[in-house]
């Protein structure tokens, strides 16, 4: 099989309830082998429905979908062999934490001795080992939710849906669950998972589909929803004294002919105040530090600190959904190709899931960049 | 390499495996045990076995009644678990995986049949030591098998069409106890309709589903199946038939999401 393979697709998805409502409507997604796609949406959004819809629980009321080659409408058990689905819901049965694993391992044919195996992989891998003798309801939220994904990895499968899966789960788990699926989707696992935690998206996902009110928003690599929908990139100056009121004005008017909506500036509602610290965003930081810096310069002025945030998801999130504060700031949406680099090494996933937002360190500056006037 | 054990099977094992802890499995057996030993006993002492429509002492006259009774016992397990797999979305998950609806209701199904199956043998051998082993001839064995199994059908197609309906665990489990205690008290259970019997009770004792089930095990251990019986059965068996459909029916239409 391919690389480039799509294992789903769907056109035009759409389920209504009886009421007539919609809880999804024209959907059209595409996932391929071995890779990773994540669904992001206010609650709601119809994310749940999409998973559900996918994995034959749910009937849609129009268009279509082919998993792995067969329409959902239709397809049964065969397709259902083929898939691992992670309820949102909690799904629980009334044995022990080691019991429950072979047993659903049995449920699914795997033989005895494969699920045994199985069983000890899991148990370590999702550091379950201290309660495998505890029935799932003396387990904490989190335990409960690393058995959950724990399980559903004891049959082999084509595709993964996991809908919220990492609800509850303290950021090592975190990282040790993501890592894991990462290393899953390499060996060809595709998988589909709905998140609210953004960096995490941000961090595992191929690509994102932004739902809205069930309709499809944008879907892209992170990399380039953050760039057309990230909106500005927040930078925070400190000189090592205040300006002086002149100054301030100075400095402020400076920002603005640089494109700076004084809007943005922390503190601009308060003006006549001297000040040593200024917080604003751009979406043209590269043009604007050597300014900073020169006009710190040139004036004998010390910078401290400063430092410039990444574009986040979450900011694109926000502005997609409308929510974001420089809206207008944003350009239109389109597609880009899913062949963006992606952190897939360990270490790539380590930083980027103990670093939300990416916040770049403070620069030691004294007023000089690399690249502004001496 | 996959295991060959049909779905259904899968499931019912699972059903088993993950379902019943020897505590409540004890309770649900030992409870129509000890109503055996210790009611039998203490009324056989003060009920004259005149009125117990040939049987030789109350003892020989309850036994056929828990019998009956485990239709209710196998009903009420399967009804339980298929309401405990909502509640703790085990239906949603399992349907997302290789098992198609018809396949969950008929391991519902099988699981009530073994349980009720298993429920009897522990009555008759609970029943050995007061009463003899009852001398019964093959069509006997197989009418009460038969009885006890549609019965056990009802009752679940009963409890499961319900649980398909609920959302609160309270509001099923009031009513699934309710059903309980109406089928056992008022049936025939543990005492026959007699002339004296009020009418208005009677006409109840006597449409109660479990008194049927009660009547025919009793004729069976008896050794005096009449045509009556084999009615009592149909009617049972109809009645399985509505209530397992009425269970289809709910289930096709079954909400999946979460529940309390």
């Amino acid at each position: 099989m391919s690389a480039t393979e799509v294992v789903l697709r769907t056109e035009d998805l759409g389920y209504a309830y009886q009421t007539g409502r919609f809880a999804l409507r024209h959907l059209n997604i595409d996932l391929h082998r071995g890779e990773i796609l994540g669904l992001l949406g206010r609650n709601g959004a119809g994310k749940t429905t999409t998973v559900r819809v996918l994995t034959t629980l749910l009937p849609p009321t129009e268009g279509t979908a082919w998993v792995l080659g067969q329409d959902v409408r239709t397809a049964g058990r065969a397709l259902r062999a083929r898939l691992g689905v992670v309820l949102q819901s909690e799904s629980l049965d009334f044995v022990t934490v080691e019991r429950n694993l072979v047993l659903y391992a049995f449920m699914w044919g795997v033989p005895r001795e494969t699920a045994k195996a199985r069983s000890e992989e899991m148990l370590e891998l999702f550091e379950l080992g201290a309660v495998r003798h505890r029935k799932p309801w003396a387990l904490s939220g989190g335990e409960r939710r690393r058995f959950q994904v724990a399980r559903e990895l004891m049959h082999d499968m084509d595709i993964l849906f996991l809908d919220e899966p990492t609800v509850g789960l303290d950021a090592f788990s975190r990282r040790r669950i993501l890592r894991y699926l990462r290393e899953r989707a390499q060996g060809g696992l595709s998988i589909m998972f709905t998140t609210h935690i953004l960096h995490e998206a941000d961090t595992l996902c191929d690509r994102i589909a932004v739902l809205r009110e069930g309709s499809l928003l944008a879907l892209d690599t992170p990399e380039v929803l953050k760039k057309r929908y990230g909106g500005a990139r927040e930078v925070r100056v400190r000189f090592e004294r205040s300006l002086a009121l002149p100054l301030v004005a100075e400095f402020e008017r400076g920002l603005s002919e640089r494109g700076v909506s004084l809007r943005t500036l922390e503190g601009g509602d308060r003006p006549g105040t001297p000040r040593e610290e200024f917080v604003f965003r751009s979406q043209r930081v590269e043009g604007l530090l050597p300014w900073i810096s020169g006009w710190a310069s040139s004036r004998s002025m010390e910078i401290s600190s400063l430092s410039v945030s990444e574009p986040t998801l979450e900011g694109a999130f926000l502005g997609m959904l409308g929510e974001g504060e420089e809206e207008e700031e944003r350009g239109p949406g389109g597609s880009a190709p899913r062949d963006a680099a992606r952190p897939t090494s360990p270490e790539a996933l380590e930083t980027a899931t103990s670093a939300p937002g990416g916040v770049a360190p403070p620069v030691p500056t004294n007023g000089r960049f690399p690249g502004s006037p001496p | 390499m996959k295991l060959g054990l049909p779905p259904v099977l899968r499931l019912v094992v699972r059903n088993f495996a993950s379902n019943f802890d020897p505590f409540s499995v004890v309770v649900r057996f030992g409870q129509p045990a000890m109503t055996i030993v210790v009611l039998g006993t203490m009324f056989s002492t003060i009920v004259h076995s005149s009125s117990l429509g040939g049987s030789t002492s109350y003892t020989a006259f309850l036994v056929p009644g828990m019998v009956a009774f485990q239709m209710v016992s196998g009903g009420v397990v399967s009804g339980n678990l298929f309401w405990l797999d909502r509640r703790w979305s085990m239906v949603e998950q399992i349907f997302s995986g290789p098992f198609l609806r018809s396949e969950y209701l008929a391991g519902l199904v099988l699981t009530t049949l073994l349980f009720s199956m298993v429920g009897v043998g522990v009555m008759v051998a609970v029943a050995v030591p007061f009463i003899g082993l009852p001398a019964l001839s093959l069509l006997s064995i197989l009418t009460v098998l038969a009885t006890v199994g549609v019965g056990g059908i009802f009752f679940a197609g009963l409890l499961i069409a319900l649980g398909t309906r609920l959302r609160s665990a309270n509001a099923y489990f009031s009513i699934q106890s309710f059903l309980q205690l109406f089928l056992i008290f008022l049936s025939t259970v543990y005492y026959p309709v007699g002339p004296g019997t009020p009418k208005a009770l009677a006409w109840i004792l006597n449409g109660n589903p479990l008194s049927f089930a009660a009547n025919t095990t009793r004729d069976a251990f008896r050794g005096t199946l009449t045509s009556t019986d084999a009615m009592n059965l149909a009617i049972l068996a109809a009645l399985a038939l509505a209530a397992f459909l009425a269970a289809v029916i709910g289930f096709r239409r079954m909400n999946l999401g979460p529940i309390q």
